[in-house]
């Protein structure tokens, strides 16, 4: 009870930062964590001042093998991003924003400058999301993505330390489930291996990360 | 009220409070499609036959034929209906479905309010179809039927667009 009060006014704070800096008008001096610098203008970045370790994850690929975040993507650009299989909008409409900007990205980068960037969805509904399934999903999309999936209480706890919160898939009386897709994407970066970077997945379009990703990939704010 | 409505009303507030401050360019939408036309107009029309178009509907391309979401405005210039479910060929199953705090949820129904909008859109409430019959592909069209509780059923196309659109969007 107590924790959900504390959630619902970080929550309302939040709104409340949102807006204030929705209306005034964006400085580049030194900002808190919660303030969204760039919600204004054409930037859909928001740059961390203090920015979130990678979660110490291993979980299995899309091949059923064994894949430790930290290890496999150290010193390499990564975005990762928490969602499902079974979502007909936000979910694909991410990861399809993620694939447009890395072909548009493929005429403009060396191949290995792009080959660097490591794009890491992690299913918030492992029980549906089995290797096999999250590997035909992504391959549509992009097939260099990588798929992870696991224990539920495993995605949720490292989720949780990257500031993304999400519930357990809740089967309903009719039989059909509630899953639940994180909201943001973030990217970490090749320097500092830290999370740095913020995306709305709903929000941020291919050509926003087309435009941020040469930086991303060096790790430079965008 | 539980907590989290609460929640979610302060929220709701705040970010109305937030377009009004600023007028963004997705404020006359929002108003337009806010409870306050929605009830005043209920009141007046509470009896008046709905008046339901149809516009704007899309499937983004899906990326598999496991599922398909479909989205889709339908204007009101009358009372109040529902709409109650959506049937099509591409799929023996296409429900309805809202999306709150980054959860999607079936729906049993969605409220068209009088002289209103029921806006379905990237985020929000939408159609969902599993099991597609045929993978559509950008520029195809999709022919679903509308099924409202006091209208009669309205036929509609919906464009395939590309995965990423979303009108939405900066």
């Amino acid at each position: 009870m107590r924790k959900k009060t504390a959630l619902a006014v970080t929550a309302l704070f939040a709104a409340a930062s949102l807006t204030l800096s929705a209306c005034g008008s964006a400085e580049d001096a030194d900002k808190p964590v919660a303030d969204v610098s760039s919600q204004t203008g054409d930037k859909a970045a928001t740059v961390l001042d203090q920015p979130f370790e990678k979660p110490d994850l291993v979980l299995k690929d899309t091949q059923g093998k064994e894949f430790d975040l930290r290890e496999q993507t150290k010193d390499k650009p990564v975005l990762m991003y928490f969602g499902y299989t079974h979502c007909p909008d936000v979910c694909p409409l991410t990861m399809s924003n993620l694939a447009d900007a890395k072909r548009r990205l493929a005429q403009k980068l060396p191949k290995d400058e792009l080959a660097k960037l490591q794009v890491v969805f992690v299913t918030t509904d492992p029980e549906r999301d089995t290797p096999a399934e999250l590997g035909k999903w992504l391959k549509a999309q992009d097939p260099s993505f990588i798929g992870l999936t696991g224990d539920f209480p495993t995605i949720q706890a490292s989720a949780r330390t990257v500031g993304i919160s999400i519930d357990a898939p809740k089967k309903e009386k009719d039989g059909s489930v509630t899953s639940m897709h994180g909201k943001q994407v973030i990217a970490f970066s090749p320097k500092s291996n830290a999370g740095y970077v913020l995306y709305n997945g709903e929000e941020a379009t291919a050509d926003d990360y087309a435009k941020d990703l040469p930086k991303i990939i060096k790790g430079e704010n965008p | 009220m539980n907590p989290r409505t609460t929640l979610v009303v302060a929220i709701a507030a705040v970010s109305a409070l937030a377009l009004a401050g600023c007028s963004t360019s997705d404020g006359p939408d929002k108003t337009s499609a806010s409870g306050k036309t929605a009830e005043s107009g209920r009141t007046a029309a509470a009896n008046a036959k709905p008046e339901l178009s149809v516009t704007g509907g899309y499937m983004p391309a899906p990326v598999t034929k496991d599922m398909g979401g479909g989205f889709l405005t339908v204007t009101n210039k009358g009372g109040a209906d529902k709409l109650t479910s959506v049937t099509t060929d591409i799929s023996d199953e296409a429900t309805l479905h809202e999306t709150v705090d980054q959860k999607m949820k079936k729906a049993d129904s969605f409220d068209i309010p009088a002289n209103g909008t029921l806006e379905l859109g990237r985020g929000g409430n939408h159609v969902m179809f599993v099991g597609l019959k045929k993978l559509p592909k950008e520029g195809d069209k999709v022919a679903v039927e509308l099924h409202f509780e006091k209208s009669a059923p309205i036929e509609v196309e919906l464009d395939v667009e590309s995965a990423t659109h979303n009108p939405k969007s900066h």
